[in-house]
This record gives structure tokens, C-alpha cells and sequence, in this order.
């Protein structure tokens, strides 16, 4: 046989000399973002094609880099596989949830008061949770290494679960209260005119039209899904329990594991950056001041939503959230 | 499981259209990434997959394929299979690893791409899915690898090739980037979905899946065929694409989209998977020639399909079918030559009874192409494998970055000139492989005319020195690296000792 005898090799030849041997999610992440930093353009085409141009300006270009994305881990350390044996057993779980409330005629004995606040809190929450889908999706596309992309992608994946699951309800909801409640144009009529969504739909349009892939990460990871995820997570949590609807309460508490997750890879991406560039601190804290009055607009406005909910309350647990996050990420 | 069958609440996860108001159409969808070709925001709404799928049904139906894969390779990994399959079938999976592995992970930004700048909520929901299934296929496809590295120091090159700039990986990139990683959302569900993936890879896979299995390589051929499932359902984003703009009236957009991606697709198809079929794969398993493949699932089927939205067969089809005859033993006979510049070992495949299988597949063939393998045949008998290596370079096309083979299709008997197709633009001279090749990179100069081939690049100096050893190293390719015969030259007969492992 021609092939030569040579000494078996420890690992991939472009992750060097390693000391300690690469795990699985090292070796099927490393270095697979092979354009970034590409010479003379990321992309194999005229270096001045507009396409070239639009990753260098905000990816390249952004302010938010360091020398080195390579040694940034995500702490959760998904490769995909991990994560859709993770939420294979997630979904497992639900669908029980969802069986066992089914055979309770949960969603049937809800007051119609509370099935007024569900009409009008929690239905339209699809079109704002498609957009923050979306928004991963610009920040995984754009963003420099692939330990980053991958937790990105799952994150988008994360905000689809969460829209499927309030879909199934909100159908639930309408075969026993009422055909109206799946109505599209009244979800849509909602998302598009009614005024407690308006904060919430102006700063995720304009979070859409942020295109520097550092901005993006900070004004959805930071400021804007945390605001919305303490909405979801703590205040409208605690009002379902409160209405003994017991069913939302879980529903809403396994989303904010899938929060969590969002906030230890965002932390630890805010951790890793400002270690290897200490400027980035300055950066990523002007950026979380400029979008912070909108997350908190849509936060208070999204509190009329919720009768019986204290305001106050709903605001600082969204201002604490935010503040733990910013704590947890060093900054 | 939950009561309500998916089709009463599947409409509610994917209706999440909506008129913008805090910012316009075009900040929210930029051209550059979401090309609407003039089709107005909401005729986009009514884009209607074929395939229905929800996040649970996703998540339960891979997880359990993944433990299925990974539990083949788990047992086959330790296994000697590897060692005992013929020299040709690994070079085809070797060289498969380098060109695929990486790319499909960079399919997952194109999906992320359509997943962001789609114009429809179901669009986008799909893309998703699509995002996730690349992020598979990419890490699949370097695990696997990976786990046999110590068996097959080559495998390396499922994770370095697009690192690099060997030859065939410029063309691959140059190709996948304008098919997905560097293009808009609308024009990628026409051309990476539709086109490659439900024109080529669907064929390509299925057909590389079943020749794996009878080659004996289970571990390859289970991996394809969970990966091909992947691809059939998220393919299927073009054809509502297609919907969408024939409803339209612009069904021309479609048409040309179609019509440029396949021939691009074409090319690198009739490289791959030509020298994959006609000459790599082990005469005893094969079940059919390359151009009886392209024949029956790409001229017929394939073009059945897109018959049926009201598309056409590209201008160029006479030219496709007179290509299918001999341009890929053209670029075969060229890998061969420019043996050392690729990271796997090619075979000759052309032994006594691989000609005969060659002369009836291709009658001419040995009046033709057998006419090289001759010379090096008798230079090799004769102690002079040297002869059968290369001292300088091909001329290599602007548009697919493949080299010119047209003097040998001319040569052949298919051409009525050897002479390539040459362009002026802004200044600059352009050499392309063929009419469909030069059509391409005129449609969209802009996008291709400052772009080197790695033949500009050595006339311009990028590449130092400018030969045989500095193209090498430009390449990525160490000398252990270069590939050799795989077979030790046992194609071209009793050879003197001398020359075995030159
Ligand atoms: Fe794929
Ligand atoms: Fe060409």
C-alpha cells in the first residue's frame, strides 16, 4: 500500500500540539468558521462583492472583536447532537405535562377572566418570540467562530419550541373557549396596533435593522430576550400560578431553563471577550445603555397586559434580571 | 402524547407575518441578503411548505437517528473495515470528507441566512430546522472522520481542506459560496435547496449510500443515507420558493436562477462524483456508469420536477449532454496527473477490465482517453513514473476553477475546437471552460471579475516560487500529504521493483 507510515495523530493538525486531548465538542467546532479573517475576503469571489463587503463591515469590521474567538466555550458545550438528545427528553417531558393537563380538562376551567388575559398577554407573544428566533439566527450567521454560531442556532431553535408550544395552547385555548382565540388577523391586529405592544414591537423591528454582529449580540442577549424572558419567566409565571393555571406556570418554567442557557453562553461570551480585549467592557456597557430604555418601556408597557399583576413588581424583576445577567457576565 | 393532531394547530407556529412599521422593508430585508426580485412583502406570505414538521417531532425523530449513527460507528470504528476496503473506494471517501464535511457546516449559515432574511414566517421556521440539520451533517461528518484519524492520517482534510488553497478547494468554495454561504435568502431556496440539493446531493447521496454498502464501507453508507433524510425534507424550501415567484409572473427569475446554479453545480458534480463512479469505485460495484446516473435521475427525473412549476431545461442542454460524455474522464485524467496536488491517493482505474467496462459505457473510449493511459502506462513498465507526473500547470477556468480540458474533448471528437472561451472585462482577460461557464460569470461580472484563480494567482506572484514545489506548499500540501497512486501503479502492469512507492 502506498500509504506512508507516519505517527497517528493526536487530533486535527490545525488545533496544533495539545496538551490534553480535545473533547468531541471541541473537535466539531474548531475552527469551522474558516472565512473569518479570510485574506484578501471572507468569501471566495470578488473581494469587493457586496456580500464580501457586509461580513467585513460587521463582522470583521465590528467593534466587538478580539484576537482570538477560537477559545471561547460556550459552558453548556452542545454539540448537535447533545442538544437534540437535551431536548428530545425536554419535549418528553412536556408532552407528558400537556397529557396530564389534557386529562384534567385544565385549559376547559379556566376563568374567563384568565382566558382574557391569555387572549391578550400571551397569544400575540409569537410574533415578538419569532423575532428573537430571527435575531439569533443574524447573530449565529455573523458571528466569528462556530462555538458561538452553534449556541446561537440553538438558542433560535429554543425560541421556535417555545412559539410551537404557546401555538398548541393558544389552539387549546380556542377549542374550548372560543374559535376567535386562534384567530390570526386578532393575533396580528394585536402585535400590529394594539398599544401595550408597541414598545415591545418597535425595539425588536429596530433590533432587526442592527447589522454590526457585536451590537446584535448585546442588544438581544443583554438587554432586549432577558427583558422579555423575565416577562415570560418570572412575572407571567407567577400571575398563572396565581390563577391556578398550573399548566402555563410549568410550561413557562421549562422555557426559562432554555433562558438560562441563553444567559450562561452570553455571559460567558461577554467574559471571554472583555478578558481578551478589556476595551470591549466600555463597548458592550454603551451598548446595553442605549438599548436599555426600550427594554424597559416594553416591559412596563407589557405589564398593562397583565391585570392584577403589580407593575412595580413586573419592572424590577425585569430590571434585577437584567442587572444579574450584566453581573454574571462582569460587567 | 398531546390530543391535538399537529395539522389543527400547525398554522398557528408559522403565521407570524406582520407589516414592519419601526423601520423599512428594505432595512429589515437588505438586498444584498434578500433579494424580493419585486414580489411584494405579502405575496410572500403565502409561501406553503410541502413538508410539515414541528419542533417535537424534530427533536424526538434526530435524536433518535443520531444514537443510530453514532452506534454504527461506535462498533464498525473498531473494526478493521476501514483497512480492507480497495484503494479506489477510500480515495472517493477521502476525498468526499475534504470537500463536503466543512461545507455542509457552512450550508447551516445559508440555512441561518434564510432563516433570518426569508420572507415568510413558515419559510423561515424551515430554514431553521435546515440550520440545525448542516450543523449535524458538518459535525457528523468531521466525528466520523475523526474517530479513524489514527487508521487514516488523511482524514485530516475533512477539517482542513477549506483552510486551505488547494485547487479543488477553491473551486468548491467558489462554487458554495455563490450557492449559499455568500448569497441572499430568495436565490439560495432556488439554488442550494432546489437545484444542488434536490437536483444533485438527494441523487448523489442516495447513490453513494448504496454503492457504499456494497463496497462493504456500512459505517460511510449509514452515515449518507441518515444524512440524505435531512436533505430531502429540507430541500423542499425551493419549491414553494419557485410558487411564490412564478405566481408572481416571475418565473423568469426563478428560470435563471435555476439555469446558472445548475450548471455550476454541474461541474463540480462531473469532477466528484464522475471520477467517484467511472473510476474510484471497485468495477464489481458498480451498478451503473456516471452518464447512465446523470441520465436517469438528473436529465429525467430532476427535470421532471421542475416541469412541473413551469421551468424549463436550461439553454445549455446540448451542451450538458455532450459534456456528460467526456468531461469528467478529462478531469479524472488531470487528478490523476496532478496527482501530488490533492489530499487523497487517486487510482488509475484503469486495468484490463476497467477499460472494457470504460469502452462499453463510453464506446471510443479507448481510442480516446485509453490513448494517455497508454503512454503512462508503458512510462511507468518502463521505470519512469516521473513521466506520469506534472512539471507545470493546466489553464484553469474563471467561472467553475476547474481546469480547460477542452483540447481533450476536442481531441475526443466532442468538440469543434480545442480552444477555451476567452472574455475581456474592464481590462482583464478571462479564460473560461465552456459557453455556459463564460454565460455565468457574465451574467454577474461584478460579482466574479475580481476574483484569482489559483493560475492568476501564480502569474501574478501571489504563489512564490512560482512552481510545482511553491504551488504545493500554497496549497496547504506537505509533502506527506501529497497524494500518490493508490494503488502502486498494479494498474499498468509487471513493473520493475524500482518503481513501486516513487
Ligand atoms: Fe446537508
Ligand atoms: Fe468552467
Amino acid at each position: 500500500m502506498a500509504t506512508r507510515e507516519r505517527k497517528a495523530p493526536k487530533t486535527w493538525s490545525l488545533l496544533g500540539d495539545v496538551k490534553r486531548r480535545p473533547s468531541v465538542y471541541e473537535v466539531t467546532a474548531s475552527q469551522f468558521a474558516y472565512h473569518f479573517r479570510r485574506e484578501p475576503a471572507p468569501f471566495e469571489m470578488s473581494p469587493d462583492a457586496p456580500i464580501n463587503e457586509w461580513y467585513l463591515t460587521h463582522r470583521e469590521g465590528s467593534v466587538f472583536n478580539v484576537d482570538d474567538w477560537e477559545g471561547y466555550r460556550d459552558p453548556a458545550k452542545l454539540t448537535y447532537s447533545d442538544y437534540v438528545m437535551l431536548q428530545h427528553d425536554r419535549e418528553t417531558y412536556l408532552d407528558g405535562l400537556i397529557d396530564h393537563h389534557e386529562s384534567a380538562s385544565s385549559v376547559e376551567s379556566l376563568s374567563p377572566e384568565w382566558v382574557s388575559t391569555l387572549t391578550n398577554a400571551v397569544v400575540p407573544l409569537r410574533f415578538p418570540l419569532h423575532i428573537m428566533q430571527m435575531t439569533a439566527l443574524y447573530v449565529a450567521q455573523m458571528a466569528p467562530t462556530a462555538f458561538i454560531i452553534n449556541a446561537s442556532n440553538f438558542q433560535a431553535a429554543d425560541e421556535m419550541r417555545r412559539v410551537q408550544r404557546l401555538a398548541y395552547l393558544t389552539k387549546w385555548l380556542a377549542n374550548a373557549h372560543g374559535e376567535s382565540i386562534a384567530s390570526t388577523d386578532a393575533a396580528r391586529a394585536a402585535w400590529e396596533k394594539g398599544e401595550a405592544w408597541q414598545p415591545m414591537r418597535k425595539a425588536l423591528e429596530e433590533l432587526l435593522g442592527v447589522y454590526d454582529w457585536g451590537e446584535a449580540f448585546a442588544a438581544l442577549d443583554l438587554v432586549i430576550k432577558p427583558a422579555i424572558d423575565s416577562l415570560l419567566g418570572d412575572s407571567l409565571a407567577a400571575l398563572a400560578a396565581e390563577n391556578d393555571d398550573e399548566l402555563l406556570a410549568l410550561l413557562l418554567a421549562e422555557f426559562h431553563r432554555d433562558a438560562e442557557r441563553s444567559k450562561d453562553w452570553t455571559a460567558e461570551l461577554v467574559r471571554y471577550a472583555v478578558a481578551n480585549n478589556p476595551a470591549l467592557a466600555e463597548v458592550l456597557s454603551t451598548w446595553v445603555a442605549a438599548w436599555t430604555p426600550a427594554a424597559d418601556a416594553l416591559v412596563s408597557s407589557y405589564a398593562t397586559l397583565l391585570p392584577g399583576a403589580d407593575t412595580a413588581a413586573v419592572v424590577t424583576a425585569a430590571a434585577k434580571a437584567r442587572a444579574d445577567l450584566l453581573a454574571a457576565s462582569g460587567l | 402524547m398531546p390530543r391535538l393532531p399537529r395539522s389543527e394547530w400547525y398554522d398557528l407556529t408559522r403565521d407570524m407575518n406582520w407589516d414592519l412599521s419601526y423601520i423599512t422593508e428594505d432595512e429589515a430585508f437588505p438586498p444584498q441578503l434578500s433579494n424580493s426580485f419585486g414580489v411584494p412583502a405579502h405575496d410572500w406570505w403565502a409561501w406553503d411548505e410541502p413538508y410539515k414538521i414541528t419542533y417535537s417531532e424534530y427533536v424526538h425523530n434526530q435524536a433518535g437517528k443520531d444514537a443510530g449513527v453514532y452506534s454504527v460507528n461506535n462498533v464498525l470504528n473498531r473494526s478493521d473495515i476501514w483497512d480492507n476496503l480497495e484503494p479506489g473506494w477510500r480515495a472517493a471517501v477521502i476525498a468526499h470528507y475534504g470537500a463536503i464535511a466543512v461545507a455542509e457546516y457552512q450550508a447551516g449559515i445559508g440555512e441561518a441566512r434564510m432563516a433570518r432574511f426569508g420572507r415568510a414566517a413558515a419559510w423561515r421556521n424551515m430554514a431553521t430546522f435546515g440550520t440545525l440539520d448542516e450543523t449535524r451533517h458538518g459535525q457528523l461528518q468531521t466525528y466520523i472522520p475523526y474517530q479513524a484519524l489514527a487508521k487514516e492520517p488523511k482524514f485530516d482534510w475533512a477539517h482542513k481542506a477549506y483552510h486551505t488553497n488547494e485547487w479543488g478547494v477553491i473551486a468548491a468554495r467558489h462554487l458554495f459560496d455563490d450557492m449559499f454561504l455568500a448569497n441572499d435568502a430568495v436565490s439560495m431556496a432556488i439554488q442550494l435547496t432546489f437545484t444542488f440539493e434536490t437536483g444533485f446531493t438527494n441523487l448523489q447521496f442516495l447513490g453513494m449510500a448504496a454503492d457504499a454498502m456494497k463496497a462493504g464501507d456500512f459505517d460511510f453508507g449509514a452515515l449518507i443515507s441518515s444524512i440524505q433524510t435531512d436533505e430531502a425534507r429540507h430541500a423542499q424550501q425551493g419549491e414553494p420558493t419557485i410558487k411564490v415567484l412564478t405566481k408572481a409572473g416571475k418565473a423568469d427569475v426563478a428560470q435563471d436562477l435555476l439555469d446558472r446554479m445548475f450548471w455550476r453545480a454541474w461541474k463540480l458534480f462531473a469532477l466528484l462524483t464522475g471520477f467517484s463512479m467511472d473510476y474510484y469505485t471497485p468495477l464489481e460495484n458498480r451498478t451503473h456508469s456516471f452518464k447512465e446516473f446523470m441520465d436517469e435521475f438528473i436529465n429525467k427525473q430532476f427535470i421532471d420536477q421542475f416541469r412541473d412549476f413551469g421551468l424549463e431545461k436550461p439553454w445549455y442542454w446540448d451542451q450538458l449532454l455532450n459534456e456528460m460524455n467526456w468531461t469528467h474522464h478529462a478531469y479524472h485524467l488531470g487528478v490523476y496527473f496532478w496527482r501530488p496536488t490533492v489530499w487523497w491517493n487517486p487510482v488509475a482505474g484503469v486495468g484490463p477490465a476497467e477499460r472494457e467496462w470504460l469502452e462499453e459505457k463510453y464506446p471510443g473510449w479507448n481510442a480516446s482517453f485509453g490513448k494517455y493511459w497508454d503512454t503512462m502506462g508503458q512510462n511507468v513498465r518502463d521505470g519512469h513514473p516521473e513521466l506520469t507526473l506534472p512539471e507545470t500547470f493546466p489553464v484553469v477556468c474563471n467561472s467553475c476553477q476547474l481546469p480547460v480540458c477542452t483540447p481533450a474533448g476536442y481531441a475526443a471528437g466532442y468538440l469543434e475546437s480545442p480552444l477555451p472561451y476567452v472574455v475581456e472585462y474592464n481590462g482583464r482577460k478571462y479564460t473560461f471552460c465552456s459557453e455556459p461557464c463564460k454565460w455565468v460569470f457574465e451574467m454577474q461580472p461584478e460579482t466574479f471579475a475580481g476574483h484569482l484563480s489559483i493560475i492568476d494567482r501564480l502569474l501574478s506572484g501571489w504563489i512564490q516560487p512560482p512552481d510545482i514545489p511553491g504551488a504545493l506548499a500554497y496549497m496547504g500540501l506537505s509533502p506527506e500529504e501529497c497524494g500518490v497512486d493508490g494503488t502502486d501503479y498494479d494498474w499498468a502492469g509487471p513493473v520493475p521493483p524500482a518503481t513501486k512507492s516513487a
